[in-house]
């Protein structure tokens, strides 16, 4: 898939202008890391025996859930790029492409996605690992399940971004919608809170709507909280919602395709 | 008015390798290299004057506005405007003049043209009657009464730029820096826009100092042109004198009874020739017209000929041309 | 004063090119009601399993989350701005302050009031009407004039941080991810006590004096600190000490962008 190439490069050259700026978020990285940290074991020290896992996976739950930001974000994605063509009226040369908006879209957050893998996620995990207390995966099992979550977990919020970026072509201002956005995406995937700790109604609703499948369901995997049939039944729901949601997406385009109008010119 | 002397710019920009695994060694070094934009460059311009600043992309032409302008700080040399020294008493300064940044617009995006200007009227502290008088005249020439009450987004390219035109001579500047003021507008308005700046120039004495990229501007507007290549300054003189030193060259277009082979006179060499038509080119020192005629009647009868002049365009291409050659041997 | 005049006028024309979308007015301040509730959301969910966390009850955390979100609201209505600085820069767009006769800070903070600044007043008012209730509290006129002197200097403390941060931007080009860390440690400061993180983290949020936001007057009102007299009059100092670096950075700024135009 040489497009997915040719827009990992893009994402490479455009870091090195701003080298600066990319170390920077990775001190921002271990900043959000170490507070974790910090968080769950004075939590822990009060109360042990609180939040049915041992503070050593608490502690991996936590730091993985900030190291995997760069790569779940729910504030940065293809809804992004939507806007900003949107408003340049650059989305009219997106449109003449040969190749189809939905895919286009995919190929540029992936090319992004891969680079940012591989230069935050990873040398983040690594500072987690060392310093911060981050585990390796409960078992090698895990470690597969883990791999399989995560890619499912970035398809699901690729289209739920993607579904951001439709209600952009209609409202062609998406600033203030997607703070609000994030962060409920931010709460229900639980990033910073597990969702096993959520009491009663909140718990079951955030047991029922997609964005688990983000960050919830891979780090619980990873630390073993789920495993087992328990685990695969996970992957499935996964999975399901990833067909539902690209199903909508495609649908929602080709409904805002044709009222697309074009700013500017 | 203006005077420029041995104005001198340098930027220090990181260089940028290409390739994948070149762009992590830049995550962890950079390598800069020093460019003059601006290389020594000198020139008085007299009040009331009307001056085309021109030159290629990247020869340094934004560089010098935005330190005539003030935006800038030169690296060396010395600019005085009007007695002033445009970066150290900028706020003093900035009252004098009026840019136009054709690119972008300086008036607020989403309300009425009349409503930046009423802005701009408090800014400049602009007296009432001022104002009114230069509305009139604003109404007049550009007619800003047909859009005023329109936000500047839903304004056509050349509206915008009328509006932006009358943002800067609000407050009656006496020098105007327009960059590019008729980019991108289509030719009746950028008709408008050439008598409205010559109309500004004449009646009210302001001094003018343009960049564009339309040779069609210059001849319009300007007595006098100015051009830089590579930062230094390779034109400078009156728009008929660039005429006389590179445009001394005609071209005799003759038209032949029948077709006949290409052939070339003396002092003149043929360009091309289609269908019994040839173009002669000669240089109007080395030869007149009327020998050329007369050679080449005496051999082939002409039906009809006729003498072009050269286009600014093409003379400004040779000169770009000659600094091409040169900033290559350098 | 001239320039305050010229930017009471600026933002009159701000609030205008505002008002033409209206939509996003009210999506606006729906969006940071959620955020908000996000946040206490996630705080009460962690405390509810029992009754406090390092020694601060639920409505103490509510108490401290208010305070912080009554200087932050000032500040995001008037200098939220701030935040566009870079691409001002990066657009060239900076060069239009530079030619007229007014500073360019008034001319750049006149260009937006953010209006999303009133969800957080409503927010903050509210939680702080409830821990207030709450607790049961019942100040003195001391307390309330130092409670209001707090939420002001907090206000120009965030302001001085971000303005410095915006700065950056003349050297740097971007400043986003320096903003991003700040909106980072925001969210740890404005949720959590101080206390509960290592000495390290304690010493940078003191340094970068964003915990003068919250954390220290709450030690105060909340009578949580040995002796707090001294600590009364830190929030205003605080806040001219960094007013003043700020200022120092900006000229410094635009002395650079004036040498080197991006």
């Amino acid at each position: 898939m040489r497009i997915f190439w040719s827009f990992a490069r893009q994402a490479f050259q455009n870091t090195a202008i701003y080298r600066f700026d990319y170390w920077l978020q990775l001190v921002s990285v271990f900043l959000m890391m170490y507070s974790v940290h910090w968080i769950w074991t004075s939590l822990y020290s009060q109360h042990p025996a609180a939040f049915g896992v041992n503070v050593a996976q608490m502690v991996t739950y936590g730091i993985l859930g900030m190291a995997l930001e760069a790569i779940f974000n729910p504030g940065q994605g293809p809804q992004t790029y939507i806007a900003t063509q949107l408003k340049s009226g650059g989305i009219d040369t997106d449109l003449a492409k040969p190749l189809d908006f939905h895919l286009h879209m995919l190929a540029r957050n992936v090319g992004e996605i891969l680079f940012r893998f591989g230069t935050l996620v990873l040398p983040s995990a690594l500072i987690g690992g060392a310093f911060l207390g981050l585990q390796l995966p409960a078992s090698p099992v895990a470690a597969g399940l883990f791999a399989v979550s995560l890619l499912l977990g970035y398809l699901a919020l690729f289209a739920l971004n993607f579904l951001l970026g439709m209600v952009a072509v209609i409202t062609l201002d998406i600033r203030s919608i997607s703070w609000a956005y994030s962060s409920l995406v931010r709460f229900f995937s639980g990033q910073m809170v597990p969702l096993w700790l959520f009491p009663g109604f909140l718990g079951a609703l955030a047991n029922v709507l997609p964005f688990r499948s983000i960050y919830a369901i891979p780090i619980s995997i990873y630390i073993g909280k789920l495993n087992g049939s328990a685990a695969l039944e996970a992957l499935i729901f996964q999975s399901v919602w990833v067909v539902a949601l690209f199903i909508v997406g495609r649908l929602a385009w080709s409904g805002v395709h044709t009222r697309l109008v074009v700013q500017g010119g | 008015m203006i005077h420029v002397d041995n104005l001198v710019k340098e930027y220090k920009r990181p260089v940028r390798k290409e390739g994948l695994f070149s762009g992590i060694r830049t995550l962890l070094s950079r390598d800069f290299a020093v460019k003059r934009a601006v290389d020594g460059i000198s020139f008085h311009i007299e009040p009331g004057e009307l001056v085309g600043y021109i030159g290629p992309n990247g020869a340094g032409k934004s560089t010098s506005i935005k330190m005539l302008t003030g935006i800038l700080v030169p690296t060396s040399g010395r600019i005085e405007v009007n007695g002033l020294a445009p970066h150290k008493q900028r706020k003093e300064y900035t009252r004098q003049i009026g840019v136009v940044f054709g690119q972008k617009t300086q008036l607020w995006w989403d309300v009425p043209v009349i409503d930046s200007l009423r802005l701009l009227k408090d800014i400049y502290k602009v007296s009432d009657a001022e104002f009114k008088r230069n509305m009139e005249l604003f109404s007049d020439l550009l007619d800003l009464h047909e859009f005023q009450h329109t936000p500047v987004r839903q304004l056509s390219l050349g509206q915008r730029m009328r509006a932006d035109l009358a943002g800067a001579l609000i407050h009656t500047p006496r020098i105007l820096f327009l960059d590019e003021p008729t980019i991108g507008v289509d030719v009746v308005a950028k008709e408008r826009l050439r008598n409205f700046i010559k109309e500004i120039n004449r009646e009210r004495k302001v001094t003018v100092l343009l960049t564009t990229h339309d040779m069609r501007d210059i001849e319009k507007l300007c007595t006098r042109m100015m051009i830089i290549d590579h930062g230094q300054m390779i034109y400078d003189g009156s728009v008929e004198q660039i005429r006389e030193k590179y445009g001394r060259h005609r071209t005799l277009v003759v038209q032949f009874e029948r077709e006949i082979p290409e052939f070339s006179a003396p002092n003149a060499e043929c360009l091309k020739s289609v269908g019994g038509k040839l173009w002669f080119r000669f240089d109007r020192l080395a030869t007149t017209p009327s020998e050329l005629i007369a050679y080449i009647s005496a051999r082939y009868p002409i039906v009809d000929l006729a003498v072009e002049e050269p286009e600014i365009e093409d003379m400004v291409r040779t000169i770009y041309g000659g600094s091409e050659a040169r900033g290559k041997e350098a | 004063m001239e320039e305050l005049r010229i930017y009471m006028k600026l933002i009159r024309i701000s609030m205008r090119s505002r008002l033409q979308y209206r939509a996003d007015f009210i999506t606006g301040i729906i969006s940071v009601l959620v955020l908000n509730a996000v946040n206490l959301g996630l705080i009460g969910i962690l405390v509810h399993r029992f009754s406090q966390l390092h020694g601060w009850t639920i409505w103490d955390l509510v108490f401290l989350y208010s305070m912080f979100v009554l200087s932050h609201s000032l500040y995001s209505l008037l200098f939220w701005h701030f935040n566009m600085m870079d691409t001002y820069i990066a657009q060239g767009t900076f060069d239009q302050f530079l030619i007229r006769p007014i500073s360019p800070l008034i001319q750049f903070l006149g260009r937006e009031i953010q209006y999303i600044g009133i969800g957080d007043i409503l927010v903050g008012v509210a939680a702080f009407s409830l821990a207030y209730s709450n607790k049961g509290l019942h100040w003195q006129a001391w307390q309330w004039l130092f409670f209001t002197v707090a939420i002001l200097s907090g206000t120009m403390i965030e302001m001085s941080i971000r303005w410095m941060i915006a700065s950056t931007a003349f050297w740097l080009g971007r400043s986003l991810s320096l903003a991003n860390i700040m909106n980072r440690f925001n969210l740890l400061v404005q949720q959590y006590p101080i206390d509960i993180f290592g000495t390290w983290f304690q010493v940078v949020v003191t340094v970068i004096p964003i915990s003068f936001l919250n954390y220290y007057p709450s030690l105060v009102l909340l009578g949580k600190a040995n002796d707090g007299t001294w600590l009364r009059f830190l929030p205003p100092m605080v806040a001219i000490v960094s007013i003043s670096a700020a200022t120092l950075v900006w000229r410094a700024g635009i002395r650079r962008y004036a040498s080197s135009g991006s």
